[in-house]
């Protein structure tokens, strides 16, 4: 591993990566072993696979961005996380992989004027990535609460899949026993195989420009002990930090246009479902989705070990309180929407972080609370025999007359709702009125800055984004590469 | 282990007046672990909700030094007033996520 | 889908004074309609005037007035019809209901109430099959314009109606726990022939060109041509198929309510009528504030038309009838087209001027 967190005054590179996730980790590999002297940086630290348990809280103390309490503020406001760690939001997240859909490809290319890109170099892209990262659906049993999943929608006809996921299983593996392919395990080696460099625990915190062009990064180290700044020269630089930090550190360094204006996000509701057995799996997430509502609603299920249990309830503590005791029999799932509402991000001179909004449409509100309505409605048809949405006064549901009383009583302001899935805070495209910048992530108005990770997908895709992300990545960053080879 | 709080913020107090009325049966240790478990949360809350934390808490601490706590408890967790109604909600989310994460066997009033 | 059931020896059919059941009792009787049949037809209507007319009509027919508001009503309606009285089969098409009532508490006298009162006079006699024709409003309206309601949903029921409609399918399952074989038709917005007054307003407003569109009117909404709803009904009463089961009745697709317009004033222009082609356009904002009003109206116990229709005017209601093709073999074969232009011609035959 060519990764430290050791302290230097100087470093010097000729390209710099800020932000080692989905789309960082792909940059650093794929120019590293075009023959690019590639220094990457990173906030976070390096945390093996494997050294913390998956979706737990240790895991959001070390590895998420504040501890995994983050929020963009508005009506309602809506908790996000962001992974903080080499691998970024790959190592965190539920490792399902959703190709770009054709139809999403096909609206970005036409209405943001995006060259050069189609939906057969992206699929084929794509491909590449599914094999680096094993791709693959589960080779044996299935945790029961995904199964509950397909077995209610199947129960409605309700059309649904196994999302494959990044993972790799043991012989005759089961759900559980997956070991997942995220960058740390994949393309970061990648890129220290073909001589990329890697800082952890250096958070950027000013690009030094010179007319349109960047000359330096200043930086600080996050690991304790040291309060020295850090500088690092270079020839280009790669932003990579994801939908939030990407247009903060832009904006930071004097870029504005189109820029943090139109964050998009998969707004989602939850509920809780009591089953009459156990289906708790505290460590894993279900595999299985359902898309009969897709793209305007999706289903699937969130981690649900028992402290998120217990927050799925706080809502109506009174009332649910009393079934935490119960959380084996417990399982949480969402409702995901499209949103037609887009949100800001804004950097505040002298301020750490940026802040962050998000405002949800009338129909947004509205297609959360049908999307819960039908997700409660697919619990009682797997056998649920109780279940718990999470908004302030809801009814208990047990039956469909309670169904009826959930829907009269749901606020999407009332509600808990979250988001996993942030992007487009820096949009990509020739379409200069509505992108930040050209179409292979160059910022407009710069001469060496560019953009390579979800900030640039120009809205949210309707499905888990991170193939998205790295097969734009990778499209990238191959040109910049093909250019200066040729 | 986190050492036990010596409640020595406006929020600490806040969080262990009110996680002592939820949660009644929840010993004093688990509880002021919990506590400062909430406070190392919020230190490290992006910089503007994290100021608006602060503030409210010292708000609602000052009025709970004029009014009693518990009259202070039941204003905030009952009234909907926005941001305020979200201060409590986010010490109980942050508090029942780590106390049930932590010991899964909790009972509901808190008793372990 | 299994074999239909023969047509039974008595119908009975509530509601049959109304635009959908007089659309019925032509059919049955009907000597070259597809589905004429040929056993008594025993009909309740609210109206003593529709009694007359209908009495006419054949002597297969048995005409009962009265409010099945009240359970005697439903107890009369049903005597001499129990299955120890030897009357051979008989199927229970309720059709009748109240959609823009004098006051709220009609709506569930009649909507709910009423359906019970059925439900348990059908139970008591022993009937082979009764349809329940419901509607889309105990499911409200969809969310998203590209949103299409599925075979099952959630109950969000939109207002005084849909509440009451939804209460009455809550009464249907209930019979069919109860072991009654009782299936529903959902259908949305219908149209045709022995339309009501409301109906003819709607082909006014497009000929003179005042029809309000809202927001760019690309909602959409599904309809349904009475002949295809009629169809449906008599597949779910002779399909056999386990109880308690419910299908959208509809139109093969929805339209989007600009297409619904246009469409409209071709066949207007095609009947020969002269529609001037400028639309009312108005904000979708129009909408929400109309159903706002409705609202307010509604929980004062106050009803009024010209809010609710014109609040529900920039929803989408959108309905899929896969599973109608599948278990009934409903197949929808008259087009929005056809279907309006047999509805002008309908209202030309009754000199109604549009």
């Amino acid at each position: 591993m060519t990764a430290t967190n050791e302290w230097a005054a100087n470093h010097e590179c000729e390209v710099l990566v800020i932000g080692s996730g989905a789309g960082g980790a792909t940059t650093a590999a794929i120019l590293a072993e075009a023959g690019h002297d590639v220094l990457i940086i990173e906030e976070g630290p390096w945390v093996d696979q494997g050294e913390v348990v998956p979706f737990s809280l240790e895991q959001m103390d070390r590895q998420y961005r504040s501890g995994g309490v983050t929020v963009a503020l508005g009506v309602p406001s809506i908790a996000y996380t962001e992974g903080r760690c080499a691998g970024g939001g790959t190592e965190v997240n539920s490792g399902l992989y959703r190709r770009p859909p054709e139809q999403a490809i096909a609206r970005w290319q036409s209405e943001y004027a995006i060259d050069d890109f189609d939906a057969d170099g992206l699929l084929s892209i794509c491909e590449e990535v599914e094999a680096e990262l094993t791709v693959q659906t589960v080779p044996g049993e299935h945790t029961r609460a995904s199964e509950i999943l397909r077995d209610g929608a199947a129960a409605l006809g309700w059309q649904h899949d196994e999302s494959p996921r990044w993972m790799s299983y043991p012989e005759g593996g089961r759900a559980v026993d997956g070991k997942r392919q995220s960058m740390t395990r994949t393309y970061l080696p990648r890129a220290f195989a073909a001589g990329a460099r890697m800082l952890t625990e250096h958070r950027l915190d000013r690009i030094v420009m010179s007319g349109g062009s960047a000359t330096s990064a200043e930086l600080s180290t996050t690991a304790t002990g040291i309060d020295q700044p850090t500088t690092i020269t270079f020839k280009s630089v790669f932003v990579c930090g994801g939908a939030i930090q990407t247009p903060a550190i832009l904006q930071r360094a004097g870029f504005r246009h189109r820029v943090g204006r139109t964050l998009a996000v998969h707004p989602t509701v939850k509920l809780a479902a009591r089953f009459d057995e156990t289906v708790n799996t505290p460590d894993d997430v279900p595999v299985f989705q359902v898309k009969e509502f897709a793209p305007g609603i999706s289903f699937g299920g969130s981690a649900s070990h028992p402290g998120l249990v217990a927050l799925s309830l706080i809502d109506n503590w009174r009332d649910f309180g009393a079934t935490v005791t119960a959380w084996p029999e417990l399982a949480i799932y969402y409702a995901a929407i499209t949103s037609q509402g887009r949100g800001w991000v804004q950097a505040i001179p002298g301020v750490r972080d940026p802040i962050v909004t998000y405002r949800l449409t009338k129909r947004d509100r509205a297609l959360l609370g049908q999307g819960l309505a039908r997700l409660a409605l697919l619990m009682l048809e797997a056998g649920a025999g109780e279940v718990y949405p999470s908004f302030k006064q809801a009814p208990l549901v047990r039956n469909r007359a309670d169904l009826a009383k959930m829907t009269a009583a749901f606020a999407a302001t009332q509600a808990s709702v979250m988001t996993v899935h942030l992007c487009s805070t820096a949009p990509m495209g020739e379409n200069y009125k509505r992108t930040a910048t050209d179409s292979f992530g160059k910022v407009h108005g710069a001469t060496n800055v560019w953009v390579n990770d979800a900030a640039l997908l120009p809205d949210a895709p309707g499905v888990n984004p991170q193939a998205s992300v790295m097969a734009i990545a990778i499209r990238n960053a191959r040109r910049f590469a093909d250019e200066r080879a040729g | 282990m986190r050492a036990p709080s010596t409640l020595s913020t406006p929020m600490a107090r806040f969080a262990d007046a009110l996680l002592a009325v939820d949660l009644p049966a929840l010993p004093v240790d688990p509880r002021r672990q919990t506590v400062s478990f909430i406070d190392e949360r919020v230190q490290t809350m992006p910089s503007v909700p994290r100021f608006g934390v602060k503030a409210i808490g010292i708000g609602v601490d000052i009025l709970s030094k004029l009014a009693g706590v518990d009259r202070v408890i039941s204003l905030v967790t009952k009234l909907p007033i926005p941001l305020l109604a979200e201060y409590p909600r986010l010490i109980r989310s942050l508090a029942f996520a780590y106390i049930w994460e932590t010991w899964p066997a909790t009972q509901t009033d808190g008793a372990q | 889908m299994s074999q239909q059931l023969a047509p039974p020896d008595v119908t009975v059919i509530t509601g049959a004074g109304g635009w959908l059941g007089t659309g019925l009792v032509a059919a049955f009787l009907s000597g070259d309609h597809e589905y004429q049949r040929a056993g008594r037809l025993r009909l309740l209507v609210r109206d003593p005037g529709d009694a007359v007319a209908l009495r006419a009509a054949s002597d297969r027919v048995e005409v009962f007035v009265g409010d099945i508001g009240r359970a005697d009503t439903a107890r009369d309606l049903f005597r001499g019809l129990h299955h120890t009285d030897a009357v051979g089969s008989v199927d229970v098409i309720h059709t009748a209901g109240i959609i823009h009532p004098n006051k709220m508490a009609d709506f569930d006298a009649v909507n709910h109430q009423g359906t019970e009162h059925i439900l348990r006079a059908a139970e008591n006699a022993g009937v082979r099959r009764m349809v329940h024709v419901s509607s889309n409003s105990p499911f409200g309206t969809n969310a998203d314009v590209a949103d299409t309601f599925g075979h099952d949903e959630p109950f969000h029921p939109y207002f005084g109606y849909g509440r009451s409609k939804m209460d009455a399918e809550l009464r249907v399952q209930d019979a069919v726990d109860r072991g009654l074989n009782v299936v529903m038709v959902r259908p949305p917005w219908f149209y045709g022939p022995h339309q009501p007054a409301r109906q003819t307003t709607f082909f006014t407003l497009v000929r003179t060109g005042r029809f309000p569109v809202l927001g760019g009117g690309h909602q959409r909404r599904s309809m349904v041509f009475i002949d295809n709803l009629i169809e449906g009904i008599v597949r779910a009463e002779l399909t056999p198929t386990a109880p308690g089961l419910a299908w959208w009745i509809a139109d093969e697709r929805a339209y989007t309510v600009s297409e619904i317009v246009e469409t409209v004033g071709r066949a207007l222009t095609a009947e020969g009528y002269d529609v001037k082609p400028n639309r009312l356009k108005l904000p979708n904002v129009v909408g929400d504030i109309a159903e706002r009003i409705d609202g307010v109206f509604q929980r004062v116990d106050k009803y009024n038309q010209q809010f609710h229709v014109l609040g529900e005017m920039n929803k989408t209601i959108a309905v899929d009838i896969r599973a109608a093709q599948r278990d009934l073999g409903y197949s929808p074969d008259v087009s929005l087209y056809d279907g309006m232009r047999r509805s002008i011609q309908w209202c030309r035959e009754q000199d109604i001027e549009l």
